[in-house]
């Protein structure tokens, strides 16, 4: 009671307090709307006021949901398990309302069907965006995500690769969340069963959205082929002490798909030493110390190059490393 | 204006408080009687199979809705009421709906705070860093009409605006 003479309170001096909030969908769900004209007049020589009836109205709940999709393709290998695809629930409604999940991995359309985990669904508890033992198991009926108006939820869904597939192969996973309220089409009225009782309608969503996340089967495959130039004091070819050993490395990503932290290493032959600042990516003198440039020159466990290259992928072309050594 | 204002306060407040009490109270009434209805326009197919539109009430809206306010103000007494205006404040989270504000016979001012009422070109408003721009109907927070005859005994006059909840 004191709640709905406080609201009319507010809509008395309509004008000299700030609105309620609203959601993107519009007032909140529950919400009175009180409204009282008033008239005034002279009856002869008095001045008169007089207040109408007071007419209430309530906002009635829209059932609105957006799923999406927060991953780009998630690349895999045939047979890996547990690969997540990430998804944002959103109610897009005025009202709190709780969501049914449900994932469907037989889609058509695609090469393979991912093989849903047992279970599948996670909340990102952490907020990770990936599946950690922080996150919690999504249970239909139990823990069905109850979001206020404008609030999301991130959930994570895991599935497993089946195997043998080929390079390429798109497998497809769809998230669903949809309302417990109901779901219709737009503008189906579940009469008494919205927010502090009042109507839930149907928005644009019906009251149910889905997403689709996509699985891409990618074997990048990494080859490296190793050359050398010796240079000897006297100028011609011939692997002598102090001679110069010039060798070169190149790395060509074949395949579909990325590679991701792609790191080359090549250990300092033994009996030879490093040239300082011999060591060259496409070209590009870079510096021994291990610094922004990518390239150093490791010292443990054993002597080697080491070079970041970073996420590859067909497109990157092949990758020249250089370096050169003298013999001891 | 303050005089004006305080009323308005112990009016809107007593209202609230009456509410339940005035049908008990009944009898009690100045010579004017004022009712306040809101409805939703629906689309209906009428025997000759033309799409119409009817007012239904309303009790559950969604936002987005229009809301049809219409106030009725009904002579009781034996002598005329003159110099008849009637305020409608409109309600918090709803917006008015523009050039909806309907009378017969009645001259419509509004205002952006309850205090000021005026003709809609003549309205203005202070932007919060203190500059002034003329107010848009999403601005207005009260109607007032103002009937330029009096209403005669038995007679009614009706008022009526749309206003969208937000």
């Amino acid at each position: 009671m004191s709640r709905s003479v406080l609201a009319g309170a507010v809509l008395a001096l309509a004008g000299i307090l700030s609105a309620l909030p609203v959601s993107a969908a519009g007032a909140p769900a529950g919400l009175p709307i009180d409204n009282t004209a008033q008239v005034n007049y002279t009856l002869g020589a008095a001045t008169l006021t007089e207040p109408s009836n007071t007419v209430r109205i309530v906002v009635a709940e829209i059932v609105d949901v957006i799923v999406t999709l927060q991953s780009p393709a998630v690349t895999v290998s045939p047979g890996a398990a547990a690969q997540v695809l990430v998804y944002r629930i959103t109610n897009t409604g005025n009202g709190l309302e709780p969501f049914r999940l449900s994932i469907d991995s037989a889609l058509g359309g695609d090469d393979f069907d991912p093989v849903p985990a047992t279970p599948a669904i996670y909340f990102d508890t952490d907020g990770s965006g990936t599946l950690t033992p922080a996150d919690t198991p999504y249970t239909p009926g139990s823990n069905d995500p109850a979001l206020a108006a404008d609030a999301f939820t991130t959930v994570l869904v895991s599935n497993a690769i089946p195997a043998p597939l080929a390079n390429g192969n798109r497998g497809f996973s769809l998230l669903r969340a949809a309302s417990l309220t109901g779901t219709g089409a737009p503008g189906t009225v579940f009469a008494g069963q919205g927010t502090a009782g009042t109507d839930a309608v149907a928005g644009n969503s019906g009251g149910d959205g889905d997403a689709t996340g996509t699985y891409l089967v990618a074997d990048l495959r990494l080859t490296a082929v190793k050359s050398a130039i010796v240079l000897d004091p006297s100028g011609s070819a011939r692997p002598v002490p102090l001679a110069r050993i010039t060798y070169q490395v190149v790395v060509t990503p074949t395949g579909s798909g990325a590679a991701t932290a792609v790191v080359f290493t090549d250990p300092i032959p033994a009996n030879t030493t490093y040239v300082p600042a011999s060591l060259q990516l496409n070209g590009t003198p870079l510096t021994d110390a291990a610094d922004a440039d990518g390239g150093s020159l490791e010292t443990a466990p054993t002597r080697a190059v080491r070079v970041a290259l970073g996420t590859l992928t067909q497109a990157s072309g092949p990758q020249t490393v250089t370096f050169a050594v003298t013999i001891d | 204006m303050h005089t004006g204002t305080i009323s308005k306060l112990v009016i809107g407040a007593l209202a609230l408080a009456a509410t339940s009490a005035a049908a008990a109270e009944g009898a009690r009434k100045g010579c004017v009687e004022l009712k306040t209805v809101a409805e939703t326009e629906v689309e209906y197919v009428d025997e000759q199979g033309q799409r119409a539109t009817k007012l239904v009430p309303a009790a559950k809206v969604i936002p987005g809705t229009q809301v049809v306010w219409t106030v009725t103000a009904s002579n009781v007494c034996d002598k005329a009421a003159e110099k008849v205006f009637i305020d409608n404040p409109i309600p918090a989270q709803m917006s008015y709906v523009p050039d909806s504000a309907l009378a017969a016979g009645a001259d419509i001012q509004f205002s952006t705070d309850g205090r000021q009422f005026a003709e809609p070109a003549s309205l203005r408003v202070s932007e919060a860093d203190g500059t002034q721009r003329a107010a848009r109907s999403s601005d207005y927070t009260h109607i007032r009409w103002s009937l330029r005859n009096p209403i005669g005994p038995g007679q009614v006059a009706v008022a009526r605006y749309r206003a969208a909840l937000k």
